[in-house]
């Protein structure tokens, strides 16, 4: 989703072609290491876009293959832009593979919940430390990108860390707590229910 | 030799029934250099490790040794010298004197300990333009901000130029940024200046800087990692 905004917020920035929009992503993001788009996906993208009003295909130059042309925003696409940065959006935590690790190990016994937590403090910690040394290695004139991302990051580990001490704290009183037994669930649809 | 060694060190306040075990045989070493991060729960016994390997306070039993040296040989007041002259120490609260300016208070220890007022300063504002406040040496801790001051601190607990900086939760008082230059600071002391660094915080932001974390918990040590090795 956030995709096919950003496209939209550069060619609000100026007009371009699929080749440079893809280019322009890659630094907007600090790099294609950090978010990896495919041109097939950029192309794609750009004709919903058109399809929808967003992006319009100026007149492709002469000798310019078609799906090659230079693209600019139009009044709706701006007006999406203006919505998509009006909303908040959503942190996701639900489906946590270390979580899913630690009541792994309670309700199999095969291992102690809290050497389960500490181990994985010790390699968030390592984690932790690494992304402070890249962070600390980048240039905040030049590379604010990756520095912002890396503050992300840290911070995120950070919460992560805080959430296995809490977590570690409440071991105790989790142990006394029945298994939550499986429910059973009838065939069809099931009916909705969102966590967040 | 390692900087700093203690061996079975054991803490215990108040006696009978109402004893209270703080530090439980915690034997560790910390080289020249190195930035080692204490950390554990509120209770687990990191600060009055810290104070025992700073002579602060005297062990119920074992003993620290700073430089091959033990401190329980000594008389109060070799160990007061011992502190003022191999030992820095930074707190959470910066404990700067207010009506003293930046290279005042950075210099007020060593000219403490004898050293001509105006050498002090002098060796004090070295320690201050190395840590990036050349140009607020005549400032004093209300013209500040917390991260300033306590870097202020820093170059206090430098100024002696000790082989050891003992840091108490050097960060609890900062916000994120300013407490990410101290972390940030107390790494360059330790790599730049090759000075050991203890430093207990229950933050592992902050801990994250360090090259080797010592888990405390219920006054022994529970874990031990390494997060860099060393040439």
């Amino acid at each position: 989703m956030s995709v096919r905004y950003a496209l939209i917020g550069l060619l609000a920035q100026q007009p371009r072609n699929g080749y440079e929009l893809r280019s322009a992503f890659e630094a907007l993001v600090g790099g294609g290491e950090n978010w990896d788009v495919k041109p097939a996906q950029v192309y794609t993208t750009l004709d919903r876009l058109e399809k929808a009003g967003f992006v319009k295909k100026q007149r492709a130059g002469k000798g310019e293959r078609s799906g090659k042309g230079t693209y600019a925003i139009t009044e709706a696409g701006r007006a999406s832009l203006r919505e998509w940065f009006g909303q908040g959006v959503d942190s996701k935590h639900v489906q946590d593979e270390f979580f899913v690790k630690l009541a792994s190990s309670m309700a199999s016994g095969e291992a102690d919940p809290a050497s389960v937590i500490q181990t994985q403090r010790v390699h968030l910690l390592r984690q932790l430390h690494d992304a402070t040394a890249i962070r600390d290695s980048f240039d905040p004139h030049a590379e604010m990108a990756q520095i912002l991302l890396l503050d992300k990051a840290m911070m995120h580990l950070e919460a992560d860390l805080r959430w296995l001490d809490i977590t570690e704290q409440r071991l105790d009183e989790v142990k006394k707590q029945p298994q939550r037994k499986p429910e059973f669930r009838p065939r069809g649809r099931p009916r909705k229910r969102s966590i967040v | 030799m390692k900087l700093v060694r203690t061996e079975n060190l054991t803490k215990i306040y108040g006696s009978g029934d109402a004893a209270v075990t703080a530090l439980d045989n915690v034997s560790m070493e910390v080289d020249s250099g190195e930035f080692v991060a204490i950390m554990g729960p509120s209770g687990c016994g990191k600060s009055t490790l810290l104070h025992l390997i700073g002579g602060l306070d005297r062990p119920t039993d074992g003993k620290v040794e700073i430089e091959g040296v033990s401190l329980s040989d000594m008389k109060d007041d070799e160990l007061a010298r011992l502190r003022r002259t191999r030992i820095g120490l930074v707190f959470q609260f910066y404990n700067l004197i207010p009506v003293l300016n930046a290279v005042e208070n950075a210099g007020l220890p060593i000219a403490l300990d004898g050293k001509k007022y105006a050498e002090a300063k002098k060796q004090a504002a070295e320690w201050l333009s190395r840590f990036g406040l050349g140009d607020r040496l005549m400032s004093r801790p209300d013209q500040l901000s917390g991260g300033q001051q306590q870097r202020v601190a820093v170059a206090r607990a430098l100024a002696a130029e000790p082989a050891l900086v003992l840091a108490d939760e050097p960060t609890g008082n900062l916000d994120t940024r300013s407490a990410d230059g101290i972390a940030s600071l107390l790494r360059q002391v330790s790599k730049d200046f090759g000075r050991a660094v203890v430093m207990v915080t229950h933050d592992p932001r902050i801990a994250a800087y360090a090259d080797r974390i010592v888990f405390l918990k219920d006054g022994r040590i529970s874990d031990q990692t390494v997060l860099e090795t060393r040439e």
